[in-house]
């Protein structure tokens, strides 16, 4: 029953306090919803690199280059091993199918190679590498592994390429992370700064509260929710603002990017996961903004 | 009730604000605490209720130690005392009611039987027709009597009243100072800190004088009373 009144006195506090100084609560909620927007955007922006890079990254493909006149069976049993080593599709590529394809690629030529007496071309087996296994290292072990394979010649894999990609998501993600952090804490900062404003403007009734018996737990509960209920308008605000950036720069994007995505599709920039990340997000950051604040205004 | 021994209070860099007071009050007892303004009344009355803390000596209230008392524990502490402030200290935008609620809204208690008990303390302090209006609109007798209504709304054990009517004419001056003796004569030990003499010569109680914080007498009513008409 106390706790229950208890619940009901801080649920009427708070929405006092958001009476008393509704301009305070609307530069927290502000604050709030460009960073959330912001990092809403820069989380859609990451899912667009990502897919990018796994795009680009799909042209990866490691030939493993086999002895000439290879038995077939010989050949057909390398590549089921080196499916299986790698997780992903291995095609065995005989020297037929690989003149036939240097035909159909440089047409130019097509003529020369039909008039070759002997195919100079040798068997090969093709990778297509998973995601998971596309870092420089993982694909100079997998090289280097089938090159002690018998049978095998040479492993070609475009190690440039793949060392530049990976290269370019670390700093990628290392910008993102940083700007992440700084991000985080303008906004806390700054939540903390509008509710300890407010928390001054209602000085005068913590002190009589306080003087009346009232706990620290008891003054600071109105103002955590305070902030839990701005973070959470935030999150909801941000949300709203990126369905309508979507919408409006969504196609143009696609547009923009359908040649280097994947299946020509960019991804959406607003996720239902996306949404509840920024609610939580919103409220984790209004929640320590208001702890900050009143924490700082208690020890006072 | 309370109990004071060897207490001293400083600030760094001035002199003593109260030095070795020694004091006793008994459970029910009306004592009045006199002296010039600077004497050390209002620091004494903070002592008692932890809005400060002594420089030295023990302080004894309902049998716990003050001035050992950890910071988490004031609250409870806080819950037995009633304190009356000479500038109200109401809430200019929250309604009578609201006002005096506020002290049960600390301890829980549900609205409606809160609602209820306020509205008895109101008509007990003559108010009950006022539990709507905003505390501004109130005259200084009515908002003295609304901070006397919060402040005993949680029947607290002790009450501790600093210069409650020194913003007021004599007519709202009698009208506290009733409401304060009928508050003692219900059992609640009062404290009221005053420099007025009159009230002193008029009520008849036990009185403390206060000089530059040091105790100068501790005389019974009548004594104290006979002393102020032959001064």
């Amino acid at each position: 029953m106390s706790a229950l009144a208890k619940a009901a006195s801080a649920w009427r506090s708070t929405a006092e306090g958001v009476r008393h100084a509704p301009f305070v609560h609307a530069i927290a909620v502000v604050t709030l919803t460009i960073a959330l927007f912001t990092a809403g955007l820069a989380r859609g922006a990451d899912a667009l690199i990502q897919s990018l890079l796994a795009s680009l990254g799909g042209e990866v493909r490691v030939t493993v280059y086999l002895e000439e006149g290879l038995p077939e069976e010989d050949a057909e049993t390398l590549r089921r091993g080196l499916e299986q080593r790698v997780g992903g599709a291995a095609t065995l590529v005989t020297p037929t199918d690989a003149l036939e394809r240097l035909g159909r690629e440089l047409p130019e030529v097509r003529g020369l190679l039909v008039s070759l007496e002997d195919n100079p071309l040798p068997p090969s087996v093709e990778l297509a590498v998973p995601e998971g296994r596309r870092t420089p290292e993982a694909l100079r072990a997998l090289a280097m592994e089938a090159r002690r394979l018998p049978g095998v010649t040479d492993v070609e894999w475009g190690e440039e390429a793949v060392a530049r990609l990976s290269a370019i998501a670390r700093v990628l993600r290392l910008g993102g992370a940083v700007a992440f952090a700084v991000v985080l804490l303008a906004t806390v900062t700054i939540v903390a700064a509008t509710l300890q404003l407010s928390i001054y403007a209602r000085r005068e009734e913590i002190e009589i509260q306080k003087l009346v018996g009232a706990t620290d737990r008891f003054v600071r509960v109105p103002f955590v929710l305070e902030g839990l209920l701005q973070g959470l308008l935030g999150g909801a605000l941000a949300s709203a603002g990126l369905l309508a950036f979507s919408r409006s720069a969504g196609p143009h994007l696609a547009q923009l990017l359908a040649f280097l995505v994947e299946g020509g599709v960019a991804p959406a920039l607003l996720t239902p996961r996306l949404v509840m990340e920024l609610l939580l997000g919103g409220a984790l950051l209004g929640l320590m903004g208001s702890l900050l604040a009143v924490r700082r205004f208690l020890r006072a | 009730m309370i109990e004071m021994f060897h207490v001293y209070k400083a600030y760094p860099g001035d002199p003593p604000v109260l030095t070795d007071i020694n004091l006793r009050v008994e459970k029910g007892e009306f004592l009045f605490l006199t002296g010039p303004s600077g004497a050390g009344k209002t620091t004494l009355l903070k002592l008692i209720f932890c809005a400060e803390e002594a420089t030295r000596g023990q302080i004894l209230v309902g049998g716990r130690n003050v001035a050992r008392i950890r910071e988490s524990a004031i609250p409870f502490l806080r819950r037995n005392i009633g304190v009356v402030f000479q500038d109200f200290k109401l809430l200019p935008h929250r309604t009578v009611e609201d006002n005096v609620a506020l002290a049960l809204d600390v301890l829980g208690v549900p609205r409606l039987q809160a609602r209820e008990r306020v509205r008895g303390m109101l008509k007990r302090v003559g108010l009950e027709h006022k539990a709507d209006v905003l505390p501004l609109k109130l005259s200084g007798g009515e908002q003295q009597r609304v901070v006397l209504a919060r402040a005993l709304v949680n029947e607290p054990t002790l009450l501790l009243a600093d210069e409650p009517t020194g913003n007021l004419d004599p007519v709202r001056t009698l009208e506290i100072m009733d409401l304060l003796r009928d508050v003692n004569v219900r059992g609640t030990t009062v404290l009221v800190a005053t420099h007025d003499s009159t009230l002193l010569s008029r009520y008849q109680k036990r009185t403390v004088r206060l000089e530059a914080g040091h105790i100068v007498s501790d005389e019974d009513g009548v004594k104290a009373a006979r002393r102020m008409v032959g001064a």
